[in-house]
């Protein structure tokens, strides 16, 4: 009974400094001029990126058909957002449209997967990259919608065409709400992932301290083979949740995309 | 008291992401054929039940 007492009094302690290990810390310079941790891996799955799309492009120019399962991979997943995330979303305008989507969709897409590999971080694990990328897809719609009805008709299609007193409050509410995408897009694409590695870290704690009991209570004999025993069962709930976290990885990368798509669908629309 | 919190606040995520799965499903056995548009829908409106959720996850880990 020690055992299992003893490992809950030191939990929340482990928890709170691994809850610390997630703020940006410098590896080289300051948090201004230099780079952090999550910078650093930002920077590793561009590099990734690159390299994928390079190989991608001469292995696809080989041949007029697509060969082998990379290439064939690598298409899928394009068209794949082609189809169902743009063209499906935006309609006729899909072709100016869909580089700055694909961009945003393959950048978060492949952090997210580099930040899944254990001993990595992903670079939209930190709530500044995750502005900076909602802030890039605001200024894209607003553009877009300033680009198609100018400044005043883009101010006007807030209204959706409602005549009469209404019109004000809605106006307000849509204004409102415009400025709340760019809050709600950075937050949850933040929290996602924040809070899916301080799951996965904290089952990890806990598999861990588990499994070492045997080596500390050795001399208590079956509570101490028992407790580690358990560790088992955190390990195989860990392995779950790293599972799901690896289809959160994709679905949030998706969901960033289509949402950028289904806003600048809106600001493009006629009223 | 942040973890109770968050407990509290989950239970209207898990109703929100349970409705949406229910529509998800009945409709897709009423229309088979709608499968891929309704898929989006529904990974969409979980995105944003499930973002409320994640908010009262951080906001409870972070604040203490």
């Amino acid at each position: 009974m020690d055992i299992i007492l003893g490992i809950f009094n030191a939990l929340p302690e482990m928890v709170n400094e691994l809850v610390s290990s997630f703020l940006s810390t410098p590896i080289r310079g300051d948090l201004i001029f230099g780079y952090t941790q999550y910078t650093f891996w930002l920077f590793v799955a561009v590099a990734l990126l690159v390299v994928v799309f390079a190989v991608f492009v001469k292995k696809q120019s080989a041949s007029l058909v697509p060969q082998g399962r990379f290439v064939n991979a690598v298409e899928f997943v394009v068209e794949y957002t082609r189809d169902n995330m743009v063209k499906a979303v935006v309609g006729k305008t899909w072709r100016t449209h869909f580089p700055f989507i694909a961009t945003l969709f393959f950048f978060i897409l492949v952090n997210n997967i580099v930040g899944i590999i254990p001993g990595c971080h992903p670079g939209t694990g930190t709530i500044s990259v995750t502005a900076a990328l909602a802030i890039v897809a605001f200024i894209y719609f607003i553009y877009v919608g300033i680009k198609k009805h100018g400044v005043l008709g883009y101010l006007k299609t807030f209204t959706h065409g409602l005549k009469g007193p209404m019109a004000a409050p809605i106006w307000l509410i849509e204004l409102f709400s415009t400025f709340l995408r760019l809050i709600t897009l950075a937050v949850r694409l933040f929290c996602n992932m924040f809070a899916g590695h301080i799951v996965m870290g904290t089952f990890a704690i806990l598999t861990s301290v588990f499994a070492q009991q045997i080596l500390t209570f050795a001399e208590q004999g079956a509570a101490a083979i028992a407790a580690s025993g358990v560790s088992v069962v955190w390990e195989l709930i860990l392995i779950i949740i790293y599972a799901v976290e690896l289809m959160v990885a994709v679905i949030q990368a998706f969901v960033f995309a289509l949402l950028t798509a289904v806003y600048v669908q809106t600001s493009e629309e006629e009223i | 008291m942040g973890v109770i919190g968050y407990g509290l606040g989950v239970i209207g995520a898990g109703l929100g992401i349970g409705l949406a799965a229910y529509g998800y499903t009945t409709s897709t056995a009423r229309q088979p054929e709608m499968q891929g548009t309704l898929f989006t829908g529904f990974i969409l409106a979980s995105a944003f039940v499930e973002a409320l959720a994640l908010i009262g996850f951080v906001v409870a880990l972070v604040v203490k």
